[in-house]
Formats: C-alpha cells, sequence, structure tokens
C-alpha cells in the first residue's frame, strides 16, 4: 500500500460523534496483540509484537564496558528506535528522527523509572559492567508505535540471558542466567480526536488527531508520561486516562507474562 | 582472517554443521509480511534472517536525481544492532553496507524493466535481522521475491548463493565461521533464464577449474533455491479458479 | 486452463504481444505474477502497477495548483492534471479528492483529466489497482451489489482509489478488503453477497 491509504479524517470524526471506531472497537480497546519471544538467535533476548498491522522487533544484546562515572557500580540501560523506511512511505533513509528519538526515550524513561532491571546486579568488577542495549525496529506503521514498542522491550528484557564473562572476553553457553526483572511496565497511549479521546490509535487515527498521551505504569505507580503533538488535555481528561491507564494494566502484563510460560 | 586458531571445518568428509559439500542450508520464505510496503518477504535461511521490502515506482526524491526516460532504483542493505552474536552493531551504514547496497543495487537494475516507469524511483530495502554468513545472497534472494509481490516487471526471478573453498573442497552456501576460514569466498547472483551472472564478488584463491566447479554447483544449487521462491509466491493465491 | 506464472517463465514459444510481457529470442516471457489463460491466450496480473489508459474512470487527491492547473495524484507514480478554463465553475482544495476521466495521457506517469467533480467527505480505501475490475465485476455486477447491500455511495478509481460515502461504511470497507484478498478465486460474488446481507 502506498502513502495515499488515506482515511479522510472528517468521516474518522464523524463516527467518534456517535462513538464509534472503524471496524467496531471500542474507544478504550486495544486491537489484537500478538508477542512472540527469542525470535533472534543472535541477540541476548528479543520480541516481536504485533499490534493490529503495527509490527515492531526488539533485540537486546549484553556489552561489557567501562561504567560511567557518575555510576561506578552499575550497568547500562539504552533503548534506541528505529522507524524503518520498510515500515512506511512516509519513513526516510537517514539517521534517527524526531520521532524516533522520542519514542526511544520515552520507552526508556517508563522502564527505567519503573527500576526494572536491577541495574547494580550488572556490575562485573571496578572497570567493568554489563550494557544492556535494547534496540526497537519498527517494521510496519500503523499507528502507536509506543505501546507496541514498550510491550516489545519489556518482554525482550524478560526474556534476556546474561552471557559469562571470562578472560575479558564474552561466552554464551547453555546456562546463562535470565536477566533479573525487578518489574513490568506497560504503557496505554491515547489520542484525542476533535473533542473524543481513544486508546492504541491505529495509523488513520493518529493522521487525525490533534493531541496524544503516553502514560507508562507498573500498576501502583505511573512511571512515566509523554504527551505529544500540540493540542492540549484538560486535568480532568488527564486523571481520567490515568485511571483508565491503571485498569489496563493487568491485562498487558498478561500478555507478557504468557510468553514465560513458552 | 588469521589461520592461527583456525578450527577445523572439514570432519570426516562432512562440514561443521553436518553438511555435505554441496548442501545448502535450511530455507523458508515468506511472501507479503509487511503491509505497507509495496511488496515484502521474510526469509530464513540457515541463521539467517532477512526481511526485504519493496517501495515505488514512486516519485524522485530529490527531484534532480528524475531520469525522465525510465525508473531509477535505489538500494539500502543495512544490518541490523542485534543481528550479530559478537557485538552490538552501532547505527548508520558503514563501508561494508554501502558496497553491499551498490552491488545489490545493480542486479536489481539489471531485471527491472526500468522503461515501464520513467521518471519514477523503485526503493529496495534489505533488513538482516540476524546474520550467519551469506546475508548479501540472502538479501537479494529475498528482495527478488518482494519485487514479484510488488507487480514491478521484472525479467526474471533472480536468486543469489555463495561458494567458497576451504582446503581443497569446494563447498556451496558457507555459514559465518567458513566464510571467515575459508580460502575463496564467491557470492553470486543469477538469473536462472539464462544463468546470466548478475552479481560476482570475490576473493581468496582459485585455480580455473575450480572456478568453473564453483559456477556448476552455484546453478545446482539455484534450481533448489528458485523453487523455493517461487512456491513462497504462488502460495499467496492458493484457491486460484481453474 | 489456467495456471500460475511468475516472472522470468515462458508463455509462449514464439512471439505474442502481451501487456505484462516481453519478447526474448522470438519467445514471450511473463514480467509479472500473472494468471495464463492457455485456451484464451490471455495474462492477468495478479500484481501490477496500473499504467494509465484514456477513457479510464479515476478517483484522485489534490497535491497541488498553479494558474489554474491542480496536479491530483491517481497513484504514486501517476498524477493527473485538471485544466481549468474561464469558465469551469469548479472549486478544488488542495487535499481534497476528486473523481474524473481520463481525457490523455502525456506519458506513462502523467496524465489530462476531463470530466471532473469534488467528492465531499467520505473516505479513501487504497485497493491494488489489479483487483479494481473484480470490484467493478462482469456488467458492473459486484460493484451493483456493494451498493445495493450497504446503502453507501461508492466512487471506484480504476487507478485503485476508492471513495466512500454514507450507508454502513465498515461493511463496504470490509467487503473490500475481501475482495482485494480473494479476487484470484471463483464465487467470489456469491460469497460477498452472503457476507453483505449477514451483516446488514
Amino acid at each position: 500500500m502506498s502513502s495515499m491509504d488515506l482515511i479522510r479524517s472528517g468521516y474518522i470524526k464523524e463516527l467518534l460523534e456517535s462513538g464509534k471506531r472503524l471496524e467496531s472497537r471500542g474507544i478504550d480497546e486495544f486491537r489484537r496483540i500478538v508477542i512472540k519471544c527469542n525470535t533472534l538467535g543472535n541477540a541476548e533476548g528479543s520480541a516481536q509484537v504485533d499490534v493490529g498491522n503495527t509490527k515492531v522487533l526488539a533485540g537486546v544484546k549484553m556489552v561489557v564496558e567501562e561504567p560511567h562515572s557518575d555510576t561506578p557500580d552499575e550497568g547500562n540501560f539504552i533503548v534506541s528506535a528505529e522507524l524503518l523506511p520498510v515500515a512506511s512511505a512516509e519513513y526516510d533513509v537517514g539517521p534517527p528522527s524526531p520521532s524516533a528519538i522520542e519514542l526511544a526515550r520515552v520507552i526508556d524513561r517508563g522502564i527505567r523509572a519503573g527500576n526494572c532491571i536491577d541495574l547494580k546486579s550488572l556490575s562485573i568488577d571496578k572497570e567493568s559492567v554489563w550494557s544492556v542495549y535494547v534496540d526497537l525496529y519498527v517494521l510496519n506503521y500503523d499507528g502507536n508505535l509506543f505501546d507496541a514498542g514498550t510491550l516489545a522491550v519489556m518482554s525482550a528484557l524478560a526474556h534476556t540471558r546474561i552471557p559469562k564473562f571470562e578472560n575479558e572476553e564474552i561466552v554464551h553457553t547453555a546456562d546463562d542466567k535470565p536477566l533479573k526483572i525487578e518489574n513490568t511496565v506497560v504503557s496505554t497511549t491515547f489520542c484525542k480526536v476533535g473533542d473524543k479521546i481513544i486508546l492504541d490509535p491505529n495509523g488513520a487515527e493518529e493522521s487525525a488527531m490533534s493531541t496524544r498521551l503516553t502514560i507508562a505504569t507498573d500498576g501502583l505507580h505511573i512511571r512515566a508520561m509523554q504527551k505529544g503533538l500540540s493540542g492540549s488535555f484538560s486535568i480532568d481528561e488527564i486523571n481520567n486516562l490515568v485511571d483508565l491507564s491503571f485498569s489496563k494494566y493487568e491485562e498487558l502484563k498478561k500478555q507478557i507474562n504468557a510468553t514465560l510460560d513458552k | 582472517m588469521s589461520h592461527a586458531n583456525k578450527p577445523e571445518l572439514i570432519i570426516n568428509g562432512k562440514r561443521t554443521d553436518g553438511r555435505d559439500f554441496e548442501e545448502l542450508r535450511p530455507l523458508k520464505v515468506e511472501a507479503g509480511i509487511l503491509k505497507n510496503a509495496a511488496g515484502s518477504a521474510y526469509l530464513e535461511w540457515g541463521n539467517n534472517k532477512v526481511l526485504a521490502a519493496v517501495y515505488g515506482p514512486r516519485e524522485v526524491v530529490p527531484k534532480h536525481l528524475t531520469d525522465s526516460s525510465k525508473a531509477i532504483v535505489k538500494c539500502r542493505y543495512s544490518m541490523a544492532p542485534f543481528s550479530s552474536l559478537s557485538e552490538h552493531g552501532r547505527s548508520g551504514p558503514n563501508r561494508r553496507a554501502m558496497e553491499i547496497s551498490k552491488v545489490t543495487k545493480e542486479v536489481f537494475e539489471n531485471v527491472i524493466m526500468l522503461n515501464e516507469y520513467p521518471g519514477s524511483e523503485i526503493d529496495i530495502f534489505v533488513e538482516i535481522l540476524q546474520g550467519d554468513g551469506g546475508t548479501r545472497s540472502a538479501g537479494i534472494t529475498a528482495a527478488a521475491v518482494a519485487l514479484a509481490i510488488a507487480g514491478i516487471a521484472i525479467r526474471d526471478l533472480v536468486y543469489a548463493v555463495s561458494a567458497a573453498k576451504i582446503g581443497e573442497n569446494m563447498i556451496i552456501d558457507p555459514n559465518m565461521i567458513e566464510d571467515n576460514y575459508s580460502d575463496a569466498d564467491m557470492p553470486v547472483a543469477v538469473s536462472p533464464k539464462n544463468n546470466e551472472i548478475l552479481l560476482l564478488q570475490m576473493d581468496g584463491g582459485y585455480t580455473k577449474e575450480e572456478l568453473k566447479r564453483s559456477f556448476e554447483m552455484v546453478f545446482k544449487a539455484g534450481k533448489t533455491i528458485t523453487e523455493i521462491q517461487k512456491e513462497s509466491i504462488r502460495k499467496l493465491y492458493e484457491g486460484v479458479s481453474k | 486452463m489456467k495456471r500460475i506464472i511468475l516472472p522470468g517463465e515462458l508463455i509462449f514459444n514464439g512471439v505474442k504481444r502481451l501487456n505484462h510481457t516481453y519478447v526474448s529470442n522470438s519467445k514471450t516471457y511473463a514480467a509479472i505474477v500473472g494468471m495464463y489463460d492457455e485456451e484464451h491466450g490471455t495474462l492477468i496480473p495478479l500484481e501490477g502497477v496500473w499504467l494509465p489508459n484514456i477513457g479510464e474512470n479515476v478517483v484522485g487527491v489534490v497535491a497541488s495548483e498553479r494558474n489554474s492547473v491542480y496536479k491530483v495524484m491517481l497513484t504514486d507514480f501517476v498524477e493527473g492534471l485538471i485544466i481549468l478554463d474561464r469558465y469551469s465553475r469548479e472549486h478544488f482544495s488542495v487535499g481534497g479528492v476528486v473523481r474524473a476521466t481520463i481525457s490523455e495521457v502525456e506519458r506513462k506517469n502523467r496524465v489530462i483529466l476531463e470530466r471532473y467533480g469534488v467528492l465531499k467527505g467520505g473516505i479513501l480505501l487504497n485497493i491494488k489497482p489489479v483487483k479494481i475490475p473484480r470490484v467493478i465485476g462482469r456488467g458492473d455486477t459486484m460493484i451493483k451489489q456493494l451498493t445495493d447491500l450497504t446503502g453507501s455511495q461508492i466512487v471506484v478509481g480504476r487507478n485503485g482509489l476508492v471513495w466512500i460515502n454514507r450507508g454502513n461504511v465498515d461493511l463496504a470497507i470490509s467487503a473490500l478488503i475481501k475482495i482485494e484478498n480473494e479476487a484470484h478465486t471463483s464465487g467470489l460474488t456469491e460469497r460477498i453477497k452472503q457476507m453483505l446481507e449477514t451483516n446488514r
């Protein structure tokens, strides 16, 4: 399909006036979510997530590095994202765009603030720590990269195994220990179309939105938030969305946990 | 590659992964896996995992590159940061990737009927999600399927595979270890209709006879590869009316 | 007897001037994925890039305007021009949807449009152009049952853009996507009819 896969924003707004969305979706309903883990054999952890037709792939590489001078006894956690040109006619070849950078940093913040990884446990010795590099590849864009991305990164981390570091070399063995995950963070992204707010916008809905709010929680606390685009939210709207976000936590966490039982 | 720590690559007439010299790694192709791209294909070849996608024909960017008599072809071969076992790749194209992008583009400039789409641009993207030797061949093999699915007029469904030499032994489709320690390594892309060679690179040492033998092995392997590519496309049209 | 034919495969051991084929050494080969009907000597593309022809009805989006000439995007590759004369009462806005007929093919990717009109509201769906004949159906059978059973206004462009307004838009979209996915199968008209009747 080409860049002309337009759905007139007017129509989306019209539908929402009567509380409806395309494909009879509820305004607080997620599209079908599919998570597949350990799909990449050369990565220490990986997960592919489909939210409707949005398809993303997260890969984790464990690297031994010197610790940062301001956190000498802690490992590192770095999230990067790429909006691959294969994902949409709108994505260009080149260095990460502001949207790609925002995507990576927002996902990073939620997981870091949630203390999902015990960074102190990644310390090897005075000169070496493990750095957890997570790269998020967007393979097909159809809206809501934030929630798909957070699910993919969180799932990939949950399946990550730490190689052994022996004689200055990284060695992969069959009994590598899993990365210790202390907390699970998920996110819910809402967008405003006209004066209606909907959860998990697809690509067509995103092209009609005036503003967007992503809320990352761990069930008890709000861990990160990011408002995007130039529209505005009222305090009441935000409080409602926070409630809604918490109410979605269990269902999303269950999806991640289901992959661990396999 | 230094041969100081060269592992035993051939043991009792078999290769390290148990293959015969002329045996291909398992190859699976899934066509049309991405919704937005005009054409796409996902390929698993041994431990290689490759995604190819095509966009176009579409407007040329930047405009001054437009050729009013034919389409221009752009190609980007890229390895994901998590594609290698031994390291975390940094972002951005390196010289190796740029060279592969160029020779891949040249394969498709040959088979795409460029005159059908004057003033346009056809973009081919190859993303290596997991690499284990022979990724450029895997990329070309996948991109050929993606182009066919995109409905872009092409003269033939091309494939690519590498031939290599270990000691006296000629082998086909080396994995990464074999690739690193081989005595010659030769990726080849072929238009099977007339066995025309569209990509040829080589380094190492071959006698004339060894070269001939390598091409024979490539064409033989090509029959298997082509059939797998074709099956992946035919599969999309199951339930065809008679 | 029909069979699926792939690029590079031999269609005919001689020269046959067919769309989507090429001749090499006096033999005719397929250039795209298609269905070849040996009996009738026809090749129907299963995938293909739309190339415009005079008289085709299209739907497009106005991309820009300069000196009363409007550039209308018909596909990523083909643009149409609407050249307004002094007497034209039509007013087009950039980003608006128009329907028109191709009056002239200037080159492969540029045409001149006539008999144009604005399409207000509604939604635009992008269907693969090779599937559009199936959306219309022989003697308009498919498109007629679509509009009848959804109550929607549907304008089909040969370039793949389909405009839908009013009625049961969701159902119309689902039906169109199903036609696109199953265009190559038989009994489709009946299956779509059943789907539309069940979900009214």
